[in-house]
C-alpha cells in the first residue's frame, strides 16, 4: 500500500514538471492537426474510390477518431528509453540507486505521469480539430469504460519496453538505432496509420502474436467500436505482454547491477 | 613533534570514549576488466581500481576522502552505498554490508552528488521534499518538523516556492543537501558537494555541514578536490591514490605538516652547487634559482643556512609556508620509496 502510494507520487510529480510544458506540449499538436487533416482527405477518397461506408468496420467518422486516439497516443510517448540510457551513461542511474526505490519502478511511474499529461493535451487538440471534420466521437458509456481500462496499461506495456532497451546501453554502445526500430514497429504493427483490421491475412497473424497492437490499436479501437471479445483480448494481450517483457527487464536488470561500476566513473 | 605520534594517539581512542563506528572497511578490493583490442583480437586486463583498503570512521566524525581523479573515491562511496559489489574484502555501514543490504541501508544515508541534482528542476524544491517524504515513508509529522528545521538552518525559506531551475547555483545546493537530510540520515555521502559555488556560497555551505555534523551528530564523508572543504568540513583526512590508502591523520596533524615545513626560494648571482641534505627536497631547480622545500623537523633552520650559503653567492631568498593544497599534491605524487616526509603514516 504505502509502495502504491510512493509510485503514484512519483507519477503526480512528474505529471506536474510536465505541465510547466504545457505551451511546448500545445506546440507539437500543430502536427497532430496537420496529420488529422491529411488523414481525412486520404481516408475521405479512399472509401469514395472503393464506395464503401465501412472499411475494416468503420465509419469515416469512425476512421478519422481512431487515428485521433492512435496519434494521440503515439506522440504522447517520453523520451523514457533515452532517459534510461542517459541514466546509464552519466552515472545518475548511481544517484536514483540510493534512494529506497526500485529504479525501473521509478522510471515506469514518472513516465507515466508524464505521458497522461502529454496524451491529455494531444487528445484535447485532436478532439477539437476532429469533431470539426467529422462531428462528435462515435463513443458510448461501454466504450469509454474500455478505453479508459486499456490505456494505461497500454502506457505500462510501452514503458516496460522503452526501459528494457535503455537498460541495453550497459551493453550497447548506442541504443538510440533500437529505439527507432521498436518506435516505428509501434506505428506501423500497432496499427496508428491503417488499423489492424485491414491488414493482409498473413501480417494479422503475426501481429497477433506481439505486443506492439497492445499500445495503440487495442484502447482507440475500443475507443470507437467496442465488443466485449475485443475488450478481453486487449487486456489479456496487455498483461501477458507486460508480464513476458517485465520479466526480462527483471531479469536484464539484475545482470546490468553487476556491471554498473563499468559506467559513471 | 611527530605526527606519526599524534596520531597514533587519536587513532587509539580510550575504551571509555570508544565510538561506534559507522563505516568500518577492511582490506576492500575491486577489480574491473577491461576489454582491449578489436573483434578479433579481444584480450581482457584486470585493473585494480581499489586495493586492499582499510579504515574505519567512527559515529559522528566528519572525514574527507581525498586524492587525484581515477584514485578509486568513486568506487569506494559506490561499494559503501551498495551500488556496486567489491571484487574481495569487507565493509559495514552503519552496521550493515552495503551490497547486501542495499534497500535497508539507503533509508539511513544519504547521499549529494555535486553535479548530479535529485531536485525536479521544473518544480520548486518543496515539491522534491513532498516526495521524499513519500519515498522514504516518513510519517507526516516528523517530516514536517524536520523539513521546517532545515528550512530554517539552512535559509531555504524564502525559495521554497520557487522553481529549481530559476535558482542560484548557490541555493540549489543548499536545498540540495537539505533534502538529503529530510529523512534523518546517521551519514551522508557528499561528493563534491562545492563544485562550481563562488567563494561566499561555498562557505556558507561548509559552515551548514559542519554545524549539522557537530549539532546532530552526522557523520560526514566527503569527497572533494577543494582543500578549503577539507579544512573548513572535516576534521580527519584520508588520502588515497591507486586505490590504497596514502595517509590516514587528522587534518589538523596535516595543517602542523604544513606549518612545520616551508618553501624556500633561492636566487644565487653565479650557477650554484646544491647536494641532498636529509629533509630537504627540491621542487625545481634552474641554473640560478633553486626551490626547495624543508622539513624544519628534520634539519634544523641553521644548519640548513650554512648549507645554502656553501652552495653558492646568494642574491635572495624568500621564504614562504606551503599551502595544504601543494602538500596534497606531494601525497598524490609520492612514491613509495620517497624519503621525504618520513613522519607521515603510511600504509
Amino acid at each position: 500500500m504505502k509502495a502504491c502510494k510512493k509510485f503514484a507520487a512519483i507519477a503526480a510529480i512528474s505529471a506536474r514538471s510536465n505541465l510547466a510544458y504545457v505551451s511546448e506540449a500545445l506546440g507539437r499538436t500543430l502536427f497532430l492537426a496537420v496529420i488529422l487533416y491529411i488523414f481525412l482527405r486520404l481516408w475521405q477518397a479512399t472509401f469514395a474510390e472503393m464506395g464503401a461506408t465501412r472499411l475494416g468496420g468503420l465509419t469515416l467518422a469512425e476512421m478519422l477518431w481512431y487515428l485521433t486516439i492512435t496519434e494521440a497516443i503515439m506522440l504522447s510517448a517520453p523520451r523514457l528509453a533515452q532517459q534510461v540510457d542517459e541514466d546509464v551513461r552519466t552515472g545518475a542511474l548511481a544517484v536514483k540507486l540510493t534512494r529506497p526505490i526500485s529504479y525501473p519502478l521509478y522510471c515506469l511511474s514518472a513516465s507515466l505521469g508524464e505521458r497522461f499529461v502529454r496524451f491529455a493535451v494531444n487528445l484535447a487538440v485532436g478532439a477539437a480539430i476532429t469533431t470539426l471534420f467529422v462531428g462528435p466521437p462515435p463513443s458510448n458509456a461501454v466504450s469509454l469504460v474500455a478505453f479508459a481500462v486499456t490505456l494505461p496499461l497500454a502506457f505500462v506495456l510501452d514503458a516496460t519496453g522503452n526501459i528494457l532497451i535503455g537498460i541495453g546501453a550497459f551493453w550497447l554502445e548506442d541504443t538510440s538505432g533500437l529505439t527507432l526500430i521498436y518506435s516505428r514497429l509501434t506505428m506501423i504493427l500497432g496499427g496508428m496509420l491503417i488499423p489492424i483490421d485491414l491488414f493482409p491475412a498473413w501480417l494479422k497473424a503475426l501481429v497477433a502474436w506481439l505486443p506492439f497492437s497492445g499500445i495503440v490499436y487495442g484502447p482507440a479501437h475500443l475507443f470507437v467500436h467496442v465488443e466485449s471479445g475485443d475488450f478481453v483480448l486487449t487486456i489479456v494481450k496487455q498483461a501477458a505482454g507486460t508480464a513476458v517483457l517485465g520479466l526480462v527487464v527483471w531479469l536484464v536488470y539484475a545482470r546490468a547491477l553487476d556491471r554498473i561500476s563499468a559506467h559513471g566513473g | 613533534m611527530c605526527i606519526h605520534q599524534r596520531i597514533g594517539t587519536t587513532k587509539s581512542q580510550p575504551d571509555e570514549d570508544r565510538r561506534m563506528n559507522a563505516v568500518e572497511v577492511h582490506e576492500l578490493y575491486k577489480e574491473f576488466h577491461l576489454r582491449k583490442g578489436g573483434l578479433f583480437s579481444r584480450r581482457t586486463r584486470s585493473v585494480a581500481a581499489v586495493n586492499r583498503l582499510s579504515f574505519a570512521v567512527s559515529e559522528g566524525q566528519a572525514v574527507a576522502f581525498i586524492g587525484p581523479n581515477g584514485a578509486g573515491k568513486s568506487t569506494t562511496i559506490k561499494m559503501l552505498s551498495g551500488i556496486i559489489r567489491p571484487s574481495a574484502g569487507e565493509a559495514r555501514v552503519l552496521g550493515m554490508v552495503p551490497w547486501k543490504e542495499r534497500s535497508q541501508l539507503v533509508r539511513h544515508i544519504g547521499t549529494v552528488f555535486g553535479q548530479k541534482s535529485q531536485l525536479w528542476l521544473h518544480l520548486p524544491p518543496q515539491d522534491t521534499f513532498d516526495l521524499l517524504a513519500q519515498v522514504y515513508e516518513l510519517a507526516k509529522f516528523d517530516y514536517l518538523r524536520q523539513r521546517d528545521l532545515l528550512v530554517e538552518r539552512f535559509g531555504l525559506a524564502s525559495f521554497m516556492d520557487t522553481p529549481v531551475r530559476k535558482l542560484s547555483l548557490g541555493q540549489r545546493m543548499r536545498a540540495e543537501i537539505a533534502a538529503s537530510l529530510l529523512h534523518r540520515p546517521r551519514l551522508v555521502f557528499l561528493d563534491e558537494p562545492t563544485i562550481g559555488l563562488d567563494v561566499v556560497a561555498r562557505q556558507e555551505l561548509r559552515d551548514l555541514i559542519r554545524e549539522w555534523n557537530r549539532e546532530e551528530g552526522l557523520t560526514v564523508f566527503l569527497t572533494s578536490h577543494d582543500t578549503g572543504d577539507i579544512e573548513s568540513v572535516a576534521e580527519r583526512v584520508i588520502v588515497i591514490n591507486h586505490g590504497r590508502v596514502v595517509l590516514d591523520g587528522d587534518v589538523a596533524a596535516v595543517r602542523q605538516e604544513v606549518s612545520d615545513s616551508r618553501v624556500v626560494e633561492v636566487k644565487f648571482d653565479h650557477p650554484f652547487e646544491w647536494t641532498d641534505l636529509p629533509g630537504v627536497r627540491v621542487l625545481s631547480s634552474s641554473t640560478y634559482v633553486l626551490r626547495l622545500e624543508v622539513d624544519r623537523n628534520v634539519t634544523g633552520v641553521e644548519t640548513f643556512i650554512q648549507k645554502l650559503l656553501s652552495a653558492g653567492s646568494v642574491a635572495d631568498v624568500s621564504i614562504e609556508a606551503p599551502p595544504l593544497e601543494e602538500i596534497i599534491a606531494h601525497l598524490y605524487n609520492k612514491k613509495e620509496s620517497d624519503p621525504f616526509a618520513p613522519t607521515l603514516k603510511r600504509r
